[in-house]
């Protein structure tokens, strides 16, 4: 009984685990125009605002059932149909709802449109209806064909921080603000274009010659075998005092004999039994091999007589 | 048009896919290469179980035929062939590999002396050394980080890396890793008479003592831990080898511990080896930068060598005179498991008949697997 609670435990916690897995959580609103005159077309060919949503994790979510509003007050404004198979955002991709309050032209067509002379509050809901995905409020004066979007896809505050903590050169080059203006819109397509890998460039920068790297990564790689190092010479020290105590407490005997048995490497147990086996004979069973090799039987139904059709005929 | 020459022209068009009418010098050599390496695998048993697939693979990598789109190439999207080398694409035959090495290693001489450790790490010079020589000779840094893994002497380190790093440069990078593995017998051990003097070679190593099934269990767990958490991106191998070391030591997952270290194991060789050999063809293969990265292959190969023997030295400097390491363990580091800690062994035996070195050399052998797939996480880390 004990073992099938631990068993269902188990169960429920890789279950919920795999939920998290797939979690809505990761998806954020990642750029909005407010003002299309002539910019992005839906498929009908109409101009109209559209909201674009990043998925921000290694995994696809799908985004059915989840809540698209522009009303704090009415979390579930826009149920984004179920059953599509294109509301399955694949890992890192984005996908674009038109502000067109025409909601039967189809899933990604919401049931609002954003207010061009105010500021607009753009929120997403999860399936329940009331838990906060990601907001934003569009501030009021958006220009016709300029998107608002977040300076890089996905980003949160603390990522930003962290990269201007870490790259002196960034807030130059791209400022310091979460959410930005395109003036070169990218609906559907990640809102900082990469030309190069900024990484790689840094490194061809700065560390011509790789000593940096060598100097880096070789640091790294001692302190972790100097820490399982120190770890392990605790627990061997551990392991042997332990030692001590269970042979004093067997056999009756001082601290210093007992470090003596010990001591004794395994492979000096393995010449004693050797040697007790080759000079007696004190022994049950007279064929037995002693070895250090495993034993293999090897079996398949290739090789089996009794699965062979063509048995060699028995004489009698 | 008549029967005859109707014959006649089906017969000439046939003719155009043969082999023999698409042939280049390009495959002439690359076929050469492996029948070399077949025959290094069965005349001189370096390294067989790669260097047989391995050299096969270059043989129907290098088939010339015609493209006609018939489905028949590895870089063909959708040929049986291509289908199975997206375990290499994608990276993960290496760490399934890892799980059998993890299941197969016995961690006890490193937990008995863990100051072994040590010299696993030092090995990894082999790796930054080339990374730089690589960045001297024009790579990329990527490129770089590719080229120099095959200093961590880990076949499935390498691929893994490489295809993350340089997709391109993966097929050179893993056959050269592999050449210089099964060649680890014929590059180490001048390398290691020439570092040390006949008193080092002659020392003595305290032997290793009893580890308790305990410390065994936890060795992978606090492993896993430990390494992990400095370099998550080092992952899928390190978690993948704790793991299949975890099989093993329990006690209590024989099956699954023999299957990762049988059955998987020799399935994932066969395919990485088959399909890796098979990605060598000329056409994508023999280009300049190949032959630059065997050159830096090699010499990423003597740098982890001499690192490892020297820092035994060094580090003999700061231990008691009865606790003293033989730096003929030191060429151990660079991983090629087993066959570098086999090299400690002979040529320790050489000097002293009854100097058995090779528990000893076990202890930097298997940490160098970790180092190495340490530094594989850092470059992959920065670099990716």
């Amino acid at each position: 009984m004990k073992q099938k609670i631990i068993f269902g435990l188990l169960l429920f916690v890789c279950t919920l685990s795999g939920v998290w897995a797939q979690r809505t959580t990761f998806l954020k609103i990642n750029e909005v125009l407010v003002i299309n005159k002539d910019n992005f077309q839906d498929d009908y060919g109409n101009k109209f605002p559209w909201i674009e949503i990043y998925n921000a994790s290694p995994g696809t979510v799908d985004i059915a059932g989840c809540f698209i509003t522009n009303d704090i007050n009415n979390p579930r404004r826009y149920p984004i149909p179920k059953g599509d198979v294109l509301t399955k955002i694949k890992p890192r991709q984005h996908v674009l709802f038109w502000a067109d309050n025409m909601p039967t032209r189809g899933t990604f067509h919401v049931n609002f449109t954003l207010d061009p002379d105010q500021s607009n509050y753009i929120a997403l809901f999860d399936s329940d209806g009331h838990t906060l995905i990601d907001s934003v409020t569009v501030p009021a004066g958006q220009r016709p064909d300029i998107s608002y979007g977040l300076l890089e896809d996905g980003w949160s505050q603390k990522r930003l921080e962290e990269k201007l903590r870490l790259n002196s050169t960034y807030k130059e080059k791209n400022g310091s603000e979460l959410w930005v203006y395109f003036e070169q819109v990218t609906p559907s397509s990640n809102n900082k274009i990469l030309d190069t890998n900024e990484r790689i460039e840094k490194f061809k920068k700065n560390d011509e010659r790789g000593v940096g790297m060598t100097i880096t990564a070789m640091a790294v790689v001692f302190i972790g075998l100097i820490l399982l190092f120190l770890f392990f010479k605790l627990i061997g020290n551990i392991a042997v005092s332990l030692s001590h105590e269970r042979a004093m407490k067997a056999s009756g005997i001082s601290k210093e004999e007992a470090k003596g048995i010990i001591q004794t490497s395994g492979d000096i147990y393995a010449a004693i039994a050797m040697a007790i086996y080759e000079a007696t004979e004190l022994h049950d069973e007279e064929n037995t091999i002693l070895t250090i090799k495993n034993t293999a039987r090897s079996y398949s139904p290739w090789n089996s007589k009794i699965y062979t059709l063509r048995e060699t005929p028995i004489k009698k | 048009m008549n029967f005859l020459s109707f014959l006649g022209e089906n017969l000439e068009t046939f003719l155009t896919y043969t082999g023999f009418a698409n042939m280049t010098v390009g495959h002439g050599v690359m076929l050469l290469v492996g029948v070399v390496f077949i025959y290094l695998a069965i005349a001189k048993e370096f390294e067989p179980m790669l260097l047989i697939p391995i050299g096969f693979g270059i043989l129907i990598g290098n088939i010339p035929f015609k493209d006609a789109g018939l489905q028949l190439g590895i870089y063909e999207e959708g040929s049986v062939l291509n289908i199975l080398y997206q375990g290499v694409t994608q990276g993960w035959y290496p760490p399934l590999i890892f799980l059998g090495i993890g299941a197969m290693t016995d961690f006890s001489a490193l937990i008995s002396n863990p100051k072994l450790m040590l010299i696993g790490a030092a090995a990894q010079f082999g790796i930054f050394g080339a990374y730089t020589l690589a960045l001297l000779w024009g790579f990329e840094p990527n490129q770089a980080g590719a080229i120099g893994i095959i200093g961590g002497a880990d076949g499935p380190t390498a691929i893994f890396l490489s295809s993350k790093l340089a997709p391109s440069l993966m097929g050179a990078v893993a056959i050269s890793a592999y050449s210089y593995m099964a060649l680890v017998p014929v590059i180490q051990p001048p390398l290691m008479r020439w570092l040390t003097t006949k008193k080092e070679r002659v020392i003595r190593m305290k032997p290793p003592r009893v580890v308790s099934h305990t410390e065994k269990v936890i060795f992978p767990i606090v492993g896993l831990l430990l390494t992990c958490f400095l370099v998550p991106s080092g992952l899928p191998l390190l978690g993948m080898l704790f793991f299949g070391n975890l099989l093993k030591e329990s006690g209590v997952t024989r099956r699954l511990a023999e299957t990762a270290r049988g059955p998987l194991i020799d399935t994932i060789t066969i395919l990485l080896g088959i399909t890796v050999g098979a990605s060598t063809q000329a056409t994508q293969f023999l280009t300049i930068n190949s032959l630059k990265i065997f050159g830096l292959g090699a010499l990423s190969f003597v740098i982890a060598t001499m690192a490892g023997v020297l820092f035994v030295k060094f580090f003999n400097l700061f231990l008691k005179k009865d606790n003293k390491i033989n730096p003929l363990i030191g060429n151990a580091g660079v991983s090629a498991v087993p066959d570098s800690a086999r090299i400690s062994q002979v040529v320790g035996l050489e000097y002293d008949s009854t100097n058995y070195l090779l528990m000893h050399a076990m202890g930097p052998n298997v940490a160098g697997v970790i180092g190495s797939a340490v530094a594989a996480g850092i470059l992959l880390g920065f670099l990716g």
